[in-house]
């Protein structure tokens, strides 16, 4: 047993991590017992977290300490939220109708304005630069790519934008001039998913470094070598697997 | 290549991430003109200021915006702000507590003095709404169960217009977005953003129409701010990964093309 210089739940913690991450891993091999036992539990501990979170935060914080301080406010909106629960009892389940009608009408009240303000107005705003600024020497176009607000941005933004929506257009027949608009828009489309997937592809590779680098911390001696005896484990476990599953169809092990 | 089994590719990613991270060959990180806009920002504010650290994000974005969390509050303490941190993402809220901790510990500050970790509430937008209204009413007590009102973190800070300056590091919708929509758009306070690689390029709208002034974009954006500190962690460490598996990508996709349009030739001879 190595001299433990850290504490006992940080060196358990740490060989629960690195053991449910090679599960998971293992599933790259092929799907496995192993690879659903760390989903099962990713998926349990999650919602059980959760539920222990909004117990403490919402019931005990928010209403509990607040009704014995003397603030009766949130009585109202517990009362709302225990009338969707009537739609388990069929005499009175349109009394769940009231907390929804709150629900959607103040959702829609709240979310509408702000979204089309926040969203459309100022992103319109945005899309309709002035092409020329005027400096000491007169009116001059901006070449420069590098600056968001430079002329020829605004141009290749504007341009972007309605040839994009032009192809989502379908009223006329994309033939002639409205087939180069259509076609243009989408290649500003395909740019953007090029974007979109290179960005996507970046992160999925930073997730993977970030797990290795963990898988290297503990693979220390501090945490007892945990990355790899429970690599060397795993591998056990899954050749012993593939064997028994090869027997179980009537096939030899391989050599 | 083309019927490549795919568990040669996974060993070749994972050599490409693994080899660098064991011996790092240190290649230089450029620093973007929108993480540096959020740096300019945080550096030019005065001390005591009121600074929002909004954690947006769960365990499963743990690589890409840990690391932003990181710097950004070696940064804010560095500064001497004031900084109130919280959560719209129920299962982030013992990792945001955990990162809190960590670095205040490193950096000196004291909890309820310094900063202050209020942890997760329901309603999203309608929390923001409420916090501009009135922040004690919101969140009552902390995540450690402390009290808000009369915290010296807090001296004259009643709503969401005397935060200085917010920031949201966010892995999806709750996030960036629903900070500018309910809050900034309507409580007029300056925001900047951190987000994960995946969600990045539908934020470049906002940072292009000053609706956010600065973005933090994935592991890339935290080095690049580690780099603006100088202080190195763990995404200055990872870069050298990031660019090896991509480089991997890279070579794996001009093969697969070429080995395609061979093959495309040949059936077309032979047919």
């Amino acid at each position: 047993m190595p001299e433990q210089l850290i504490p006992t739940g940080t060196f358990l913690g740490a060989w629960v991590a690195a053991g449910l991450t090679l599960f998971i891993y293992s599933f790259l091999y092929t799907d496995n017992p192993l690879f659903k036992l760390g989903e099962h539990l990713y998926v349990g501990v999650s919602v059980g977290y959760s539920v222990v979170v909004v117990w403490y935060t919402v019931f005990i914080r928010l209403v509990g300490e607040e009704i014995k301080k003397g603030n009766f406010e949130p009585i109202i909106p517990v009362f709302i939220g225990l009338l969707i629960l009537t739609r388990f009892i069929p005499k009175i389940a349109w009394l769940s109708r009231i907390a929804f009608a709150f629900v959607v009408g103040f959702g829609s009240g709240v979310a509408i304005p702000r979204t089309v303000s926040a969203l459309i107005l100022k992103q319109i705003e945005d899309t309709v630069n002035p092409l020329f600024t005027l400096g000491e020497g007169g009116l001059s176009l901006g070449w420069d790519l590098a600056l968001p607000q430079s002329g020829v941005n605004t141009v290749i933004l504007l341009v972007g934008v309605v040839s994009v929506l032009f192809y989502f257009f379908y009223s006329i027949e994309h033939a002639g001039p409205a087939k180069v608009a259509a076609r243009t828009g989408i290649y500003f489309l395909m740019i953007a998913f090029g974007a979109a997937f290179g960005y996507t592809v970046m992160s999925r590779m930073s997730l993977l470094i970030g797990r290795f680098a963990d898988l290297i911390m503990f693979s220390g001696a501090e945490y007892g070598y945990a990355t790899l005896v429970l690599l060397g484990v795993i591998i056990v476990t899954l050749a012993l697997w593939e064997i028994a599953i090869r027997r179980r169809e009537g096939h030899s092990p391989p050599e | 290549m083309i019927g490549i089994d795919r568990r040669i590719i996974f060993l070749l990613i994972g050599f490409a991430t693994l080899l660098p991270l064991l011996k790092p060959f240190g290649l230089p990180i450029k620093v973007s003109p929108e993480v540096r806009a959020v740096y300019e920002y945080i550096e030019a504010l005065p001390e005591r200021s009121v600074f929002l650290l909004s954690f947006d994000f769960d365990p499963s974005s743990k690589p890409e915006l840990e690391p932003q969390a990181t710097a950004l509050l070696r940064h804010a303490f560095r500064k001497n702000l004031r900084v109130i941190g919280m959560t719209h993402w129920l299962t982030g809220t013992g990792l945001a507590d955990g990162v809190f901790s960590k670095v205040a510990a490193e950096m000196g500050k004291e909890r309820g003095k310094d900063y202050v970790f209020l942890g997760w509430a329901p309603g999203t937008g309608a929390l923001i709404i409420s916090m501009g209204q009135d922040l004690y009413k919101a969140f009552p007590s902390d995540y450690s169960k402390n009290p808000t009102r009369g915290m010296p973190v807090l001296v004259g800070v009643r709503t969401l217009r005397d935060v200085n300056y917010l920031v949201s590091l966010a892995a999806g919708g709750a996030g960036i977005e629903m900070w500018y929509v309910f809050g900034k758009d309507k409580y007029r306070f300056e925001m900047g953003g951190g987000s994960t690689g995946v969600i990045a390029p539908g934020l470049y709208p906002f940072l292009r129409s000053g609706q956010i002034n600065g973005l933090i974009g994935g592991l890339q954006g935290a080095a690049e701010y580690e780099t603006l500190i100088r202080q190195k962690g763990t995404a200055t460490a990872g870069m050298d990964a990031q660019s090896a598996t991509h480089f991997v990508i890279i070579i794996l996709v001009l093969l697969c093309n070429v080995f395609y349009f061979l093959l495309r030739d040949q059936k077309g001879r032979s047919a």
